[in-house]
């Protein structure tokens, strides 16, 4: 394209190729660039390998926090029996109506199991493990009542109210309970949690962005002559911003791979103490490693971050630059 | 080809660098500029390579006014214009090959194509066998060449030389002459800055003289053997 000269035909327009070869001519500069970033990176090794060590550690510590989230909601989600609702039957209520009452439960949509337990097996349970043994014998009658366990379909704390709600209507129920307290408790601390990473990953992520832009800012300024040189022959700005996107996407790549190979060895190293503890609760709690779409996942960021990053910085100061004199 | 209409140029803090130059160069004709340093030279050539922009009067070449162009056609009006610098400005890192080859790779050319017209260029300029050489290994006289070189691997219709011969002693300044005059007989029109007035007074082409930002002369210049 010639302004200044109708017809003056210049560069690879002078040829006539067709669509598809151009395609992949565009395709194969773009890599041939991607690679000479590469070169770049590669020729000023020690500020590489800084630059890409500062952006893993960055990017380690939300992955982290991350899979230290996606654990802990595996601990909470295997608590079931939370929700568990201990329906306590009246006292001199006929067997007959406690039974009925089991086996409309067992039909009720929102109740996944129903566990009955009589005042006789509830007192030869108690003696079992309470300890007082032969003591309990010298009761005149047994003072436990009848229990039904209701295991709720949803365990949701808000689900859970509402059953606990319905059942205690029941005419035979003497009150009904769910120790829900401590669940909900449970359910803010993990979703506080949850914010917290939220927030600090943000403030870590924009650490990267700004490590990238400013990693980026510096090499620009060290090239300050060489832009200009090619300002001078007729170069775009987007000609020279090329390389330096592809430097920050590179950044990127490195990072997000240094990180996960940080967080993998942290697993490792802690998968023998986390076992430790998890024997000492009789808990058959695995710790959850990355998947491979979390693995994309960070990659996919660290390397937008990258791009983003150095997008930032070239757009300011490649403009800036302006040869002053021949 | 080239066209000066009143063109002024003042910087800031009231000096004035260009006053009311007025001239025109041909297509395929060949001039000189001369003038003391700090006459104005480089100020008229930052105005032809959009370097700088006049404070009044219009610059055109082929018949479009400069200042129309806009800041994002500024790189296709400098492909247009092939510039020679008197410092070369080359890429002191890369090979002589890739300093040849930027504006061409700028345009987009690839393979073959590209190392024919590098190689060309070169050759003109005799310089075929520094190909794979780092500027820092060369001397001043083929730094220049190479700069040269750069220049005209993409055929401009316009050439600009700033001080071609500033650093060169007066063979090589006689055959960096000869170069631009192959370049001007196969039809592209140059303008070369000196103050080498010996040399100009030599080639026997017109010559524009600016004297305090002002045109004193445009024609052959007389020349006076030193007594």
């Amino acid at each position: 394209m010639s302004i200044l000269f109708t017809g003056r035909a210049t560069g690879a327009a002078a040829k006539k190729i067709g669509l598809l070869r151009r395609f992949i001519m565009f395709w194969l500069n773009h890599a041939r660039q991607a690679v000479a970033s590469l070169g770049e990176l590669w020729r000023t090794p020690s500020a590489s390998i800084l630059t890409i060590a500062v952006l893993g550690v960055s990017l380690t510590l939300p992955a982290t926090l991350h899979l230290l989230v996606k654990n802990m909601q595996q601990i909470s989600s295997s608590f079931t029996q939370a929700a568990e609702i201990s329906l306590y039957i009246r006292e001199q209520t006929p067997a007959n109506q406690v039974q009925s009452l089991v086996t409309i439960l067992q039909a009720d949509r929102d109740v996944a199991e129903v566990i009955f337990v009589s005042k006789q097996q509830a007192m030869t349970e108690f003696q079992q493990i309470s300890g007082f043994g032969a003591a309990l014998n010298y009761l005149e009658s047994n003072p436990l009542p009848d229990l039904i366990r209701v295991l709720p379909k949803n365990t949701a704390p808000q689900a859970a109210e509402a059953l606990l709600q319905r059942l205690s209507s029941e005419r035979i129920v003497d009150f009904a309970k769910l120790d829900i307290d401590w669940l909900t408790r449970l359910n803010a601390i993990v979703s506080m949690l949850q914010q917290a990473v939220a927030i600090i990953a943000l403030l870590l992520l924009s650490a990267v962005l700004l490590i990238v832009g400013n990693t980026i800012r510096l090499s620009i300024m060290n090239k300050k002559d060489e832009i200009e040189v090619m300002k001078l022959v007729g170069a775009t700005d987007a000609f020279i911003q090329r390389p330096f996107l592809y430097t920050g996407v590179w950044f990127g790549i490195f990072g997000g791979l240094l990180a996960f190979l940080v967080v993998e060895l942290m697993l490792w190293w802690l998968q023998g103490a986390i076992s430790n503890v998890t024997a000492l609760y009789q808990s058959d709690f695995t710790l959850m490693a990355m998947s491979f779409r979390e693995f994309i996942g960070l990659l996919l960021i660290a390397v937008l971050l990258g791009l983003a990053g150095s997008y930032l910085s070239v757009r300011r100061h490649i403009s800036a630059i302006e040869p002053t004199g021949p | 080809m080239l066209q000066f209409d009143q063109v002024s140029k003042s910087y800031p803090g009231g000096f004035v660098a260009l006053d009311r130059i007025s001239f025109r160069l041909e297509k395929g004709e060949m001039a000189f500029l001369t003038g003391h340093s700090g006459a104005g030279k480089s100020t008229l050539l930052k105005l032809i390579s959009l370097i700088e922009r006049p404070s009044a009067g219009r610059v055109l070449i082929n018949d479009i006014e400069l200042s129309r162009i806009k800041r994002s056609q500024i790189p296709y009006v400098r492909r247009d214009v092939g510039i020679i610098f008197q410092n070369h400005r080359l890429l002191m890192n890369h090979t002589v090959f890739d300093n040849v080859a930027l504006p061409l790779v700028i345009e987009g050319f690839t393979g073959k194509e590209m190392v024919k017209r590098v190689h060309a260029a070169l050759d003109k300029v005799g310089l075929l066998d520094k190909v794979r050489c780092l500027p820092a290994t060369l001397s001043g006289g083929e730094q220049q060449r190479v700069g040269i070189a750069r220049a005209v691997v993409n055929k401009p219709p316009l050439l600009l030389a700033d001080e071609p011969t500033g650093n060169l002693d007066p063979d090589l300044s006689k055959d960096t002459m000869r170069v631009f005059e192959a370049f001007n007989q196969v039809g592209v029109s140059v303008l070369v800055a000196t103050h080498d007035l010996g040399l100009v007074a030599r080639m026997k082409y017109r010559t524009l003289t600016l004297k305090h930002g002002r045109m004193i002369n445009d024609g052959l210049l007389q020349y006076q053997e030193p007594v």
